[in-house]
């Protein structure tokens, strides 16, 4: 049905099929780069070719050899693919890392990047010269496998294009790229997928969105998640379909550039994490929308975080006027584990939503309710599972439920990864013959899938996966803070469509007057600025108020609910901001 | 100089009683202003003037005080 889907071939590299690409469709666009205020770049693929083949040259001088990982901490910038594509066409393994934002402490993010270097082995960092005095120090760490820090952007690649590389000798069964997830204490990890898994996942997942040569992918999602990395960027090229891209820094200040892109490219396809669903909504005016048609939209795809029925009614209420229909809200269940999609709804069709009783929900059991039931929780499907991929709910013994239970989703995938890299302790928790046990509750209805809620305690805010110790550690150094008396937890804002961080600490200052409080209270929300999050809600208790578990540290889940439970019944014996 | 109407804006939006806010001050250096709370900021500056900002506009502001001398363009 598609002439790219049946050009896929999971025994090749990825640089094979962007080179067919770049052969038989030189002046077709690849990429177009958008930049609010100017005239987007537009890629063709034989320019993107050129380029991506100068790079390899000088990157190739420098000493990038095949395997090595190459981390790439740029931002929005028209070179940043054939850069990209350069380290590929090496055979060595990029590696998308964020850019830090100025919030982020300099020694926070140094720390970060060196616990990945001495875990993951990083070799080369391609990054911008802003960056250089953050990220030198790194080379005389000890025992690190980073060889230099290079400005790829300031290199004359004028001259580098008549020089012969030789192939690329890279397997299918070899690595193609690494994602790192994010934290600041070490406890990132690391995805590396084969070229066999990425062409496995791009090739059966094109074929659940029924992916054809008209359509065109709208993207302003980072290029360091699994969404952006995988369905936005290698599910395109590698397919030979456009991909026009935006800055997710411009997005998230002006969140209409997105409904602008796709007027004016006639997008077809976009993925979106449920928070962007609220946040284009609220912010967007009738004014900044003036001229703009959504009618060329055939999937928003929404994932990353919990899709919630509420978020999509808000935004087609808000855009239906613009062309928006209502069929194109679908939904799909991903994560960098898997490569990317596990299940996806059907195209042509809106997800599909049941309404649970809450209470029997919350006992393991699915029991509908007629609509209108008070108190009821409504679940919006993930879809079916992709060919290639099975999914099963498991109870906390690990045997397989039947269809009316909630249990932990565990997923067998033909384009599953082979584990966390240098981290076999945490890839035995989570890998079981054959099986990635994804630390999500869900539950099957009908043959569809639904994910309602999370057996492990990270927190997603805004389609990121942020780690409670990332937030307690930050806590933990403010003065005034009762040192390990601290948990971080997630709490759901239906008005933001994601979670909100919320903090609860011990300090004798629980009884000190106001200001000092207050004082405690500002100090807290800076900590958490240092490690670039936004704490929203602080806490504050007597010594001695957390629970702590048979290990003899605070649990999280016990005092997140001591806490809310509190603050709702005895509001004057907490402190909320 | 920032007017202590857009401070009260501000400050009202991020739930901070107070907070130092200078021409220079990033968004980035405020507890609470990130880039989700950021559009809010935004649509209630535009609310509390009555005036509507372009997308370059929003995109192309570095600091407060930024903010503050479009806020005096858009009423002048």
């Amino acid at each position: 049905m598609l002439d790219a889907l049946g050009e896929v071939k999971v025994g090749e590299t990825i640089w094979a099929h962007w080179e067919r690409h770049m052969e038989r469709n030189g002046g077709g666009t690849a990429i177009v780069h958008w930049v609010t205020g100017e005239e987007p770049h537009r890629w063709s693929w034989g320019d993107l070719g050129s380029a991506s083949l100068r790079y390899a040259t000088k990157l190739a001088e420098v000493g990038v050899r095949s395997g090595d990982v190459c981390a790439l901490i740029i931002r929005h910038h028209r070179d940043f693919y054939p850069l990209y594509m350069a380290v590929s066409r090496l055979g060595a393994l990029p590696s998308v890392l964020a850019y830090p934002n100025s919030r982020l402490h300099p020694e926070k993010f140094r720390l970060g990047l060196a616990g990945m270097a001495r875990r993951s082995g990083l070799n080369w960092i391609l990054t911008e010269r802003e960056l250089e005095s953050t990220v030198r120090p790194l080379l005389s760490g000890i025992g690190t496998a980073i060889r230099d820090v290079c400005f790829p952007f300031e290199w004359n690649t004028e001259g580098a294009a008549g020089v012969r590389l030789d192939h690329p000798q890279a397997k299918a069964e070899e690595p193609c790229l690494m994602q790192h997830s994010s934290g600041t204490t070490g406890l990132q990890k690391a995805v590396v997928l084969s070229h066999r898994a990425v062409l496995e996942n791009v090739r059966r997942y094109g074929a659940a969105i029924h992916a054809t040569p008209d359509d065109r992918v709208i993207s302003w999602l980072p290029l360091y998640h699994d969404m952006g990395l995988i369905a936005a960027f290698y599910l395109p090229l590698t397919l030979g379909l456009p991909l026009v891209q935006l800055s997710p820094f411009e997005w998230v200040q002006a969140p209409v550039i997105l409904l602008e892109a796709i007027s004016r490219e006639k997008g077809t396809l976009c993925w979106l994490p449920n928070f962007a669903y609220n946040l284009m909504a609220d912010r967007t005016s009738d004014e900044d929308v003036e001229g703009v048609r959504l009618d060329s939209l055939r999937m928003l795809v929404n994932c990353s975080e919990p899709v919630r029925a509420e978020s999509h009614d808000r935004f087609y209420k808000r855009f239906a006027r613009l062309g928006l229909k209502r069929a194109t809200l679908g939904a799909s269940y991903a994560m960098a584990e898997t490569t990317f999609a596990a299940t996806q709804t059907v195209p042509g069709a809106e997800a599909g939503r049941l309404r649970l009783d809450r209470e029997k929900a919350a006992e393991g059991m699915v029991r509908l309710v007629a609509p209108g039931t008070t108190g009821a929780r409504v679940c919006v499907s993930s879809g079916r599972p992709i060919s290639g991929c099975e999914l099963r709910m498991l109870d906390d013994a690990g045997n397989e439920l039947p269809e009316d239970r909630i249990g932990e989703i565990a997923i067998r995938s033909v384009s599953l990864f082979d584990g966390y890299r240098n981290n076999p302790e945490q890839t035995r928790a989570v890998l079981r013959d054959g099986w990635y046990l994804t630390g999500d509750y869900g539950f099957i209805w009908e043959g569809e899938y639904y994910v309602i809620g999370r057996k492990k305690d990270i927190i997603i805010v805004a389609g990121k996966n942020v780690y409670p110790e990332d937030v307690e550690d930050a806590i933990n150094q403010v003065s005034g803070v009762l040192p390990g008396r601290v948990i971080a937890f997630g709490l759901e804002d239906s008005k933001s469509g994601t979670e909100q961080i919320c903090v609860v600490l011990e300090s004798e200052l629980f009884s000190a007057p106001e200001p000092d409080q207050k004082s405690l209270r500002l100090r807290v929300r800076e900590a958490g600025m240092t490690v670039d999050l936004t704490i929203n809600r602080v806490y504050l208790a007597p010594p001695r108020w957390l629970i702590k578990s048979s290990a003899g540290k605070p649990s999280r889940s016990a005092n997140r609910d001591r806490a809310l439970a509190e603050l709702q019944y005895d509001a004057g014996g907490m402190h909320d901001i | 100089m920032i007017s202590e109407r857009l401070r009260k804006v501000i400050l009202t939006q991020l739930e901070l009683d107070d907070f130092p806010l200078e021409e220079s001050t990033l968004a980035t250096t405020v507890p609470g202003w990130d880039s989700l709370s950021h559009a809010r900021i935004i649509s209630a500056v535009e609310a509390e003037y009555k005036i509507h900002f372009k997308t370059v506009e929003i995109i192309r502001l570095k600091n407060v005080g930024d903010l503050q001398a479009l806020v005096d363009r858009k009423l002048s």
